[in-house]
């Protein structure tokens, strides 16, 4: 921190929140930080919404009988936490909260390609949302999150069809945000902005908007031959009227991986910026960053298979698609090392935002090596639709996008209200997440390894203990989550003011005040640096 | 942005449109074994070209949308190849006890 | 009011707008794409099936049909190349010749799908028909009602905008703003032509021959 004698920073009296309080204002607003905010608020509900329902399904599994709700309701339970925590929490999270406030910022634009699209996408969000709320109140959904036919055409007795048209709805909502992403990046960057000036957030976000771009319309239309097929018995997914159940699996799973790269390649983008400013050393390798992020959005895309190994899939097919997703893991990798090395002689600051990175690094890295062994054909076989997948890719999705979602949050927190929040909390909630997460779900590898099979309500009684040590986790993760709503909101009132840049960090988001202006700058900068010109030697500079 | 096309590159276009239209309903009509779908693809995909380069400006266009018109074709490509690779490798081998498949 | 006044920031504009339609056409590329892959992999299933299922089909109507389609791309094309050029009067007639061909298209194929009703092939609501492989003939008649009605939805919402633009800038007196808005129509044009194009051999042109 400067120890220079300067004048206390001040909330401005004119910032983009100011203009306009009623709710017209905001409901109709152009302004993608407004937008940011709308959106945000909403993920929140819903992500609370999900986690009601996890809340449920480890209480259930404390005991090894079924007796807290019945096998059906169990299925409606893991299936609602699925299809909320994937596509309407993980995937709109990182993008169109904090991508869409900041994006433009960090390019030193006044606004996005196409405001009023961007505003459509939170309005389709909301839809999407009231319907499947809709098809919550109606009585649930118990197919799984993944919809496989032939149970989702043709046995299930729930409302498939209202689920399907919530996530086809919500769908257009992230192919609308992708879309903007990609233009305004393309298009409307600073002068002296080149790409290789870019800040790896953006390049992370330019490519998830690739993913979502050309991914989730293939999830559109396989959703509604699944409707078509179930309301009209008439389709291709039926072996008796000639067609192929795993036609369902290929086009599913060809959306639905890129879609977790959707959700892990944003908060990679967030751990770099978060890791730069609290080592206070530029990025290690920084276009190698670029191009394994591009990788990644590529490779993903080649991989889908392997969630098909024990499907019935050809074993050729097996073969190719473990051969592929081996090959996926090398840039994860290379960014792993990068952030290694980029911490290596810098001088670190355990701020709340730099605790959620670090814990990013750690666990992404075991969730992903475990990736590996799922990879591999024959490992699989054993592993597959047990606790150690769920284990997985909570590792990633839980252990790594939220917290880097967390972590994104509390530091760019003073960017979007102009205040400080309380840091001593900060850490506190960043560590109980930590340990309550590790409690939660490490314990899961070893129940998947021993065999519990996944989406079931109840288990042999040796692997109670297991399961008692994963929902006490939960328990103590759910404290962890709470926590930030309450230190977070008191901030809005009574937290000091920030000024344009209190963690002394590079990026043009920074050059604006805190909150910024509706135009988000001034004057228009122009870009002379190079991304995180931090001196480690000098960290107060 | 440089002058607009001349209007024959239009015209032609179009010619050269229906041209390709009568020669593949015609070739469609002569017994040319596996040659039939493939003559009939490579005419639809000549034919989607012509559209592409002239009608949408892409002989005309930023490196930046040919890249994204190309690539988009591609990773469709990704979709038919890699699900390729399980239907062209099935080996199916029918229980004992179902009945033939009847059309 | 000049209408050939082009203003400073238009080459942006244009760029800009065109690149956000050509990401909105890779989006649909996707979604028409899952549905040739079920074609695909149906008439891998029974080949036969399927020739027998195309040859029900009225290649003729199909054939003009796709002139049709070509033309109004023409048409279109040409209304985008003069709006640029600033031919006020002779853009709104092309754009209006583009939806009347639009137009066109969809009650020729409001013909044929009356035809396949008169046969019985329409499944689900329809279906009577009893030869050789009857249910590859079912699924074929599925996909092409689903991929003709999905892209004659497309065609219904080209044809709107085109009108649209059309009654936009009638006025010769006011002068044309957004002209990328035109380009960026027209793109969205061409591809459901060429979406049309792909599916013309697949549904009129299997085996043929028979």
């Amino acid at each position: 921190m400067s120890a220079i004698a300067a004048p206390l920073p001040t909330v401005p009296r004119e910032s983009f929140l100011t203009q306009g309080y009623t709710i017209g204002s905001w409901l109709g607003t152009r302004d993608h930080k407004r937008i940011a905010i709308l959106y945000a608020i909403s993920i929140t509900l819903f992500f609370f919404l999900g986690g009601t329902a996890a809340a449920i399904i480890r209480l259930e599994l404390m005991t090894p009988q079924g007796d807290v709700v019945s096998a059906d309701t169990y299925n409606k339970l893991f299936t609602l936490h699925g299809v909320v925590m994937v596509w309407f929490f993980l995937i709109p999270s990182i993008p169109a909260t904090l991508g869409n406030f900041l994006v433009p910022l960090m390019i030193g634009a006044k606004e996005v390609a196409f405001p009023k699209l961007n505003l459509l996408s939170w309005y389709i969000y909301v839809l999407g949302g009231i319907f499947t709320v809709a098809m919550l109140i109606a009585g649930g959904v118990d197919t799984g999150w993944t919809f496989y036919t032939p149970f989702s055409t043709m046995f299930s007795n729930t409302h498939v069809v209202l689920a399907a048209m919530g996530v086809f709805i919500v769908g257009f909502s992230s192919i609308l945000t992708g879309l903007n992403f990609i233009v305004t990046i393309h298009r409307m960057r600073a002068p002296g902005m080149t790409w290789f000036r870019l800040p790896l957030f953006v390049w992370a976000l330019y490519a998830t908007s690739l993913i979502l771009v050309l991914a989730t319309p293939v999830l559109a239309m396989t959703l509604t031959l699944m409707v078509i097929e179930r309301v009209l018995h008439v389709g291709i997914f039926d072996p008796a009227l000639g067609g192929d159940p795993l036609l369902f699996q290929h086009l599913f799973w060809f959306y639905s991986h890129p879609a977790v790269y959707i959700m892990v390649l944003p908060a990679m983008g967030v751990v770099s910026e978060l890791i730069t400013c609290f080592a206070r050393k530029r990025i290690f390798g920084y276009r190698f960053m670029c191009y394994a992020i591009l990788g990644i959005a590529a490779f993903g895309f080649l991989v889908w298979g392997h969630h098909m190994f024990v499907s019935g899939q050809s074993v050729y097919a097996g073969m190719v698609f473990s051969m592929l997703s081996m090959l996926v893991a090398v840039p994860s990798a290379i960014k792993v090392f990068n952030w290694t090395a980029t911490l290596y002689k810098g001088s670190i600051v355990f701020t709340a935002p730099m605790l959620y990175a670090l814990g990013f690094v750690g666990l992404f890295t075991i969730g992903g090596m475990t990736g590996i062994y799922l990879a591999t054909l024959a490992v699989d076989v054993h592993l597959t639709d047990t606790y150690f997948v769920i284990a997985h890719f909570h590792y990633i999705m839980v252990g790594g996008s939220v917290m880097a979602y967390l972590g994104g949050i509390h530091y760019w927190w003073p960017k979007v209200t102009g205040r400080r929040y309380s840091e001593a909390w900060g850490r506190v909630a960043a560590l109980i997440i930590f340990f309550g997460f590790n409690l939660t779900f490490f314990p899961q590898y070893l129940l998947g390894y021993l065999g519990m099979p996944r989406r079931y309500h109840e288990y042999p009684p040796d692997l109670q203990v297991l399961n008692v040590l994963s929902s006490a986790g939960a328990s103590i993760l759910a404290v962890g989550y709470v926590l930030p709503l309450l230190y977070l909101g008191w901030s809005l009132f009574k937290g000091a003011p920030a000024g344009p840049n209190p963690w002394n960090a590079r990026g043009l988001e920074w050059a604006t005040d805190s909150p910024p202006p509706q135009e988000n700058f001034r004057e228009v900068p122009t870009v002379t640096q190079e991304p995180y010109a931090y001196d480690p030697e000098h960290p107060e500079r | 942005m440089n002058s607009p096309p001349p209007i024959r590159v239009y015209l032609f276009t179009w010619l050269a449109l229906i041209g390709l239209l009568a020669a593949t309903f015609t070739l469609a009509h002569f017994r040319l074994g596996a040659f039939n779908t493939a003559v009939g693809l490579a005419i639809a995909a000549a034919k989607v070209a012509l559209v592409g380069l002239f009608f949408m400006h892409l002989r005309r266009a930023t490196a930046l949308i040919a890249i994204f018109a190309v690539a988009t074709l591609f990773w469709l490509s990704i979709l038919f190849g890699l699900s390729g690779t399980d239907y062209a490798t099935r080996r199916i081998t029918t229980a004992p006890w179902t009945t033939p498949d009847g059309h | 009011m000049n209408a050939r006044v082009v203003p400073v920031d238009v080459p942006w504009r244009r760029e800009t707008a065109s690149l956000g339609m050509w990401v909105f056409l890779a989006t649909e590329v996707m979604f028409f794409g899952v549905l040739f892959l079920a074609y695909m992999h149906a008439r891998i299933v029974d080949p036969q099936g399927f020739a027998a299922a195309s040859r029900l089909t009225h290649e003729w109507l199909g054939t003009i049909n796709t002139g049709v389609l070509l033309t109004s791309s023409l048409t279109m094309a040409l209304a985008v190349r003069n709006g640029w050029a600033g031919h006020r009067r002779l853009v709104i007639r092309l754009l209006w010749a583009t939806a009347v061909l639009g137009l066109a298209f969809i009650v020729i194929k409001g013909i044929e799908y009356g035809l396949e009703w008169r046969d019985g092939l329409v499944p689900v609501l329809n279906f009577t028909y009893s030869g050789a492989h009857r249910r590859a003939v079912e699924t074929f008649f599925f996909l092409y009602f689903l991929m003709t009605g999905v892209h004659a939805i497309h065609l219904t919402i080209g044809v709107i905008l085109v009108a649209w633009l059309a009654i936009r800038d009638r006025d010769p007196a006011r002068p044309v703003r957004r002209r990328e808005s035109a380009e960026c129509i027209g793109l969205y044009w061409h591809f459901v032509d060429s979406i049309w194009i792909v599916l013309y051999p697949l549904i009129y042109l299997v085996d043929l021959y028979r």
